[in-house]
């Protein structure tokens, strides 16, 4: 199947040619999305279908990926709180689940409450209750078990921590510390209202509440390891049978309600997902739209994937969107002491790199997504405003600015004579490390050959792909340069800018302490805790803006992702706040 | 002089038995400490974001990875006769015996899916081997009869087709442009198992087309060894006895030319055989077929899921060791010069 | 009169695209019932293959065979070179039999010795598989196998060399053929094991009176044996006479330097053995006149340079002794006394 030259791209909003025109980003366009077009048909089996052998976890304490959170989200399991089911900005604003309203903070947003919704039920019948919403938060304490999901309960929960940095409670199994647990959240007499006591405020804990693993987990129906293969229903669908490499069976939960739930529509009778597909199977499938009731769950591989996007057929244009999905990959310039501490040096390297090149690598920019401005991307909706500077400079080329990069070096040769050195110096050379993966070492040939035109000098090292992002931490200390992407647990820049440039959990470059980066680390930690949403959001800009003017990253993306679809599946939307389909509104056509 | 015979012969297996349990005790260690080898940390692998030691390590406990190679592998020689005992207090769980391990990434006590995949795989063997004996071998004393003329020239082409298409491409040919195509075969239903004896439809409908891709390959090179085999054997002087004989051509061919040319067929044949009991990794990925070739590659590539690798190595090295075996004594039957040693 | 077996002019050729390789060309012999003939010759004479003819073991499709070999059975003559394969192949084992070179490959290695005896008896007899076995016991036991009873379960890699020829010969016999074709059957075989087995077919061709062809390169067995000599080269006969006349009046060249290059423990005093100068002519491109002129000591005693030019015809120089040289007896006897006054 070769690749067609691109054409011009009638069916998606050429956003991408305005961005670079005037550095604006807009909101992805949803071209083959047919909400709200016609009335939605109840009945009928929807189907699933992925290459994997199974989904990964499926106990919510264990759950961490956005669109499996969609996904069971919209089916299994209810939160107090969870996205508006709608596309554009809209969906990425709250509205309260199990619980009355979207949380009242109090004390600073120190405390929270929610009052659980009257008639909310398991598939047994048997009432949701704050003491199982209590039960679910206390198993994410139990680490010797469950290692794979959200740890922020372990880091705001007012619990003492104990002096190797874990925490004082042990979870409900080994049941140490059980007191201390029982106080940092307290139930009401009726066992309907929760109230949640945290160490610090959390303003947008609430957002955490949307996580399958902030909602209710039954004491009664719990079974650990195996809790992953059959979790307790509260949503309109249960598990009928789940067995890996063959298909997971979802059937209507009877007791569940419609009265209950303002948010779910379970249109479909049956919920089918079909695992282990060979790759080409399941591209056939789509492009030939063979299961019209299905919906893929993997992308294409690339080159059908550029097949069917650039396809004129109408009725191929129905079954796809391109939209921009929530992860900002990036290349980060090492700004700890004795790497890349120097701003005309990483600056040189911000406008040497020939984008195009990349861009063209992948198939054009319909697919690549766009060259970012800034660590925050504009599905974080109000978070976001175009920075200065970086890709709106006016030395910004896209092809790479070779001229401009050799003045900014000759700038550093005075100011960081160090730093210029191992930059330029043929024998010492910028450490870059790299997936070792083909499509990598086909991207640093370009790399290498726009940094030579500028006269940076590069040395590449290898990283297993299975291990690259397990190491991202000792790349601190080992390199100058790498990549990597990051998307936000919620919309809140909170879950970007401090992750990644403060002092969260994965700041892999920058470890001095200058009287400017502490002062920046200030402003960060303040804005954490601020509680009016205006007032952060205008922080979260100014904050984005000035790593921007650092250079710490010489390179972001907003990346994009496409969905496919079959002919009769109808509700299809992309929901921003998940990076996914909107499952809870796909119904069938019949 | 029979009995002395007897004895010899059960010595000689028991012998051989040993040497083989030697043989899989070896392969089961080399496994973990290749394993140990890796450049991977399967520990550091479900880490998501908020990574921190302390999970790493408990993920490590958790895996069993936390001791030395040698412990580990003690560990799985214990639970293949008592059973294994997983996590602790009122969530603990366990394997019964022959436990094989637990993978943590299927849910699933690895001997439960040994069960549930060894079906398939050896589904897809025996029917692969029936369609290459019967075409490879039988094609083969064809053309070494017809030698030069019309069938032999065919049947060169036929060689040459099969041995030259590797079974990843003829095998997605035919699901794309036979299975798929003409919509033989539902492609979300494509290799679910059924029960041959209950639902031979079925399994006719999962088997029939990876078996015979898979036989393809291995008639073309039986037919080019039958061959290749009966023409050489039937230049020998002893077929030049029968015939002086007095001896039919159908006669000789029968029971002197082929007794002699198949005899090796039937060695190797039981050795490949044995080779895909350990799962025909390629095959069964493209038709969807869960067996322990899918279930061996996706823990190597994808998982890295060790007791499943333990397993499955295991097992497939088990199977070509014993019938490596059964093949030398079927040998030794058939041929009473190799019964001396 | 006419013996048993009448070859005449039979030629056997195998088209090759170099040419036409003439392994036997117009070879003529025959040998009656209790008459043993030896076939004499290098390797490439053709001995062989004339033999082969008469059993009607070429591969059809890439032999030429013209000429004729009859067998005079009591109920009729058979050409068998003319018959269908079928009326031949029932001869085979039946009437005619023969014995290879080499009994190590000559067996099936798969079967028991017992097996394959019964399996040629059982060809041509009604009887049980056990049946079968007994008759195989008995060939074993006249062929002077000891402990016939067990051996007849085994297989032939127990066999040395000479039990396996034995076997053979058993297999051969079991169906009381009346032509007996051995293709050098002890060449493979030590001294004292040839002698035994040329004195057991000597016995059993006495008791079963039949004919006996012996193919052989080696002169010490013709002695031993044989009652009729034919000599071939080239892929003709050039000499045809009785043993004695053979070895004390040969009157051919080549008979003549095969004699003289045997060693003689008779002749005292040191003698050195002539041998034969040059090699065999090649069966595709025959030289014009006579084969053996090339190598011929005579060749240039011939007026007129006639040996390169006209091919000499078998004749009869006196009572049934057959020659094929261009020179008559008495010049022959001249130029050998000469020589051998010098």
């Amino acid at each position: 199947m070769s690749v067609k030259k691109m054409t011009a791209r009638r069916l998606i909003a050429s956003l991408s040619a305005v961005a670079l025109a005037t550095g604006v980003v807009t909101m992805g366009a949803t071209s083959g999305a047919n909400a709200a077009v016609e009335k939605p048909y109840t009945g009928g089996t929807l189907f699933y279908y992925t290459h994997a052998d199974n989904f990964p976890n499926l106990d919510p304490t264990r759950m961490y990926t956005g669109r499996d959170i969609a996904l069971f989200g919209s089916y299994l399991m209810r939160t107090l709180v969870t996205y508006k089911p709608a596309v554009g900005p809209a969906g990425t604003t709250l509205v309260a689940d199990l619980a009355t309203n979207t949380g009242v903070p109090t004390n600073k947003a120190k405390n929270w409450t929610f009052t659980l919704r009257p008639g909310v039920t398991w598939e047994d019948g048997s009432a949701i209750t704050c003491a199982d919403v209590k039960y679910g938060w206390s198993r994410t304490f139990a680490i010797d078990i469950y290692q794979e999901g959200p740890t922020y309960p372990i880091s705001w929960l007012d619990i003492p921590t104990l002096d190797d940095g874990s925490s004082a409670y042990k979870g409900p199994y080994l049941k140490t510390g059980q007191a201390l647990f029982d106080k940092s959240i307290t139930c009401s007499a009726d066992n309907r209202t929760i109230k949640f006591n945290l160490k610090r405020s959390v303003p947008d804990f609430n957002y955490y509440m949307t996580y399958l693993s902030a909602g209710p987990v039954p004491a009664k129906k719990d079974t650990g390891e195996k809790y992953d293969l059959r979790p307790f229903a509260s949503g309109p669908y249960k598990i009928e049978k789940n067995v890996s490499g063959e298909e997971m069976v979802l059937v209507r939960n009877t007791k569940w309600s419609k009265a209950s739930d303002p948010v779910r529509t379970p249109y479909p009778d049956e919920v089918v997902f079909k695992f282990g597909l060979n790759e080409d199977v399941r591209d056939d499938i789509i492009m030939n739209d063979s299961i019209a009731n299905g919906v893929s769950l993997d992308s294409l591989q690339l080159a059908n994937n550029i097949t069917f996007f650039k396809s004129t057929n109408p009725k191929d244009a129905a079954r796809r969107m391109n939209n921009y999905d929530p992860y900002v990959t990036y290349l980060t310039a090492n700004n700890s002491a004795g790497r890349v501490d120097c701003l005309e040096v990483r600056k040189a390297i911000f406008f040497a790199i020939n984008n195009k090149a990349l861009i063209d690598l992948s198939g054009g920019l319909e697919f690549y997504g766009d060259m970012g401005d800034g660590i925050v991307k504009p599905l974080l909706g109000a978070d976001y405003a175009p920075t200065t500077g970086n890709i709106h400079d006016p030395n910004f080329k896209i092809e790479g600015n070779p001229d401009y990069a050799k003045t900014l070096l000759a700038e550093a040769k005075t100011k960081c004579p160090a730093t210029y050195d191992r930059a330029t110096n043929p024998d010492k050379g910028l450490v870059y490390i790299r997936p070792d993966t083909a499509s990598s070492k086909k991207t640093a040939v370009l790399v290498q050959a726009a940094m030579e035109k500028a006269g940076i000098v590069l040395k590449y090292q290898y990283e297993a792909q299975g291990t690259y992002n397990a190491k991202l931490e000792e790349f601190k200390k080992t390199s100058d340069l790498f990549s990597s992407g990051w998307g936000p647990d919620w919309a809140n820049a909170s879950t970007v800018i401090p992750e990644l440039w403060g002092e969260g959990c994965c700041n892999y470059t920058n470890n001095k302490k200058t009287p400017e980066y502490t002062a920046f680390i200030a402003k960060v930690n303040k804005a954490l805790v601020e509680l009016d949403r205006k007032k952060q959001s205008a922080m979260w800009k100014e904050l984005n803006q000035y790593g921007m003017d650092q250079y710490w990253f010489v390179r972001t993306v907003f990346g994009k992702s496409q969905q496919t679809w079959g002919s009769k599946v109808g509700g299809v939307y992309y929901w921003d706040a998940q990076g996914s389909f909107g499952f809870g509104q796909l119904y069938v056509k019949y | 002089m029979k009995i002395r015979k007897r004895e010899k012969m059960l010595k000689y297996i028991s012998r051989r038995l040993a040497y083989t349990l030697f043989l899989i005790l070896f392969v089961s260690i080399t496994v973990y400490f290749i394993f140990d080898l890796l450049p991977v940390d399967p520990a550091r692998l479900i880490c998501s974001k908020q990574c921190t030691p302390q999970i790493v390590e408990a993920n490590r406990h958790k895996l069993g990875l936390d001791v030395p190679v040698l412990e580990q592998w003690w560990r799985f020689i214990q639970g293949l006769f008592s059973g294994r005992t997983y996590g602790d207090g009122e969530v603990s769980f366990s394997c019964p015996a022959p436990a094989f391990g637990y993978s943590y990434s299927r849910h699933e006590c690895v001997t439960t899916m040994i069960g549930k995949a060894f079906p398939v795989t050896f589904s897809l063997a025996l029917g692969a081997f029936i369609l290459w004996i019967s075409v490879g071998v039988s094609l083969g004393i064809l053309a070494a009869r017809k030698k030069g003329k019309f069938a032999d020239r065919a049947s060169s082409v036929f060689v040459l087709v099969g041995t030259s298409l590797p079974t990843f491409i003829t095998g997605i040919l035919v699901v794309l442009f036979i299975v798929l195509q003409f919509n033989l075969v539902n492609p979300l239903e494509l290799g679910d198992w059924a029960n041959p004896f209950t639902d031979p439809f079925g399994w006719l409908k999962a088997f029939f087309f990876p078996c015979a891709t898979l036989a393809l390959s291995y008639a073309a090179t039986y037919t080019r060894f039958t061959r290749s085999n009966v023409i050489e054997t039937s230049s020998e002087d002893y077929i030049r006895t029968a015939r002086a004989k007095g001896l039919s051509e159908k006669v000789i061919l029968r029971k002197h030319t082929l007794r002699a040319a198949l005899a090796p067929i039937a060695t190797i044949a039981g050795l490949d055989f044995a080779g895909l009991l350990g799962g025909a990794i390629i095959t069964e990925g493209i038709f969807g077929l869960n067996g322990l070739g899918k279930m061996s590659i996706t823990a190597v590539l994808e998982t890295y899921d060790l007791p499943v690798i333990v397993a499955t190595t295991l097992i497939a090295s088990t199977f070509l060791v014993v019938m490596n075996l059964i093949v030398d004594i079927l040998y030794a039957f058939l041929d009473p010069r190799v019964r001396q040693s | 009169m006419t013996k048993f077996l009448e070859v005449k002019n039979l030629s056997v050729g195998f088209p090759t695209p170099d040419g036409l390789v003439k392994a036997s060309n117009n070879v003529s012999y025959s040998v009656d019932l209790g008459e043993t003939l030896a076939i004499v010759g290098e390797s490439g004479s053709g001995k062989s293959v004339s033999n082969l003819a008469v059993m009607g073991l070429h591969n059809p499709v890439s032999t030429k065979i013209s000429g004729s070999a009859v067998l005079n059975l009591p109920n009729g003559p058979v050409d068998v070179i003319s018959a269908g394969p079928e009326v031949v192949r029932r001869l085979r084992g039946k009437v005619m039999s023969m014995i290879f070179q080499d009994p190590m490959s000559a067996l099936h290695p798969y079967y028991s010795v017992g097996d394959q005896i019964a399996e040629a008896w059982a060809l041509y007899n009604e009887g049980s598989k056990k049946g079968g076995l007994k008759r195989a016991q008995q060939m074993l036991d006249l062929v002077g196998i000891p402990a016939a009873d067990k051996r007849v379960n085994e297989f032939p890699h127990q066999f040395s060399g000479g039990m396996r020829q034995r076997v053979m010969i058993a297999m051969a016999l079991v169906n009381n053929p009346l032509l007996l074709i051995a293709d050098e059957p002890t060449t493979a075989l030590d001294v004292t094991v040839q002698a035994q087995i040329l004195s057991l077919l000597k016995d059993l061709q006495k008791e079963f009176n039949m004919a006996i062809i012996l193919i052989t390169h080696d002169l010490g067995v013709v002695a031993q044996v044989a009652d009729r000599v034919s000599v071939m080269y080239g892929g003709q006969v050039v000499e045809s006479a009785t043993a004695d006349q053979t070895f004390y009046n040969s009157i051919q060249p080549y008979t003549m330097g095969l004699l003289e290059s045997i060693p003689r423990i008779d002749l005292t005093g040191s003698h050195r053995l002539r041998a034969i100068p040059g090699q065999p002519p090649s069966l595709i491109n025959l030289p014009a006149g006579c084969a053996f002129a090339p190598r011929c000591s005579f060749a240039s005693d011939v007026a007129n340079n006639k040996c390169r030019v006209t091919e000499p015809e078998l004749v009869e120089k006196s009572t049934g002794h057959f020659a094929r040289c261009h020179l008559t007896v008495e010049e022959l006897s001249v130029i050998s006394i000469s020589r051998a006054g010098k």
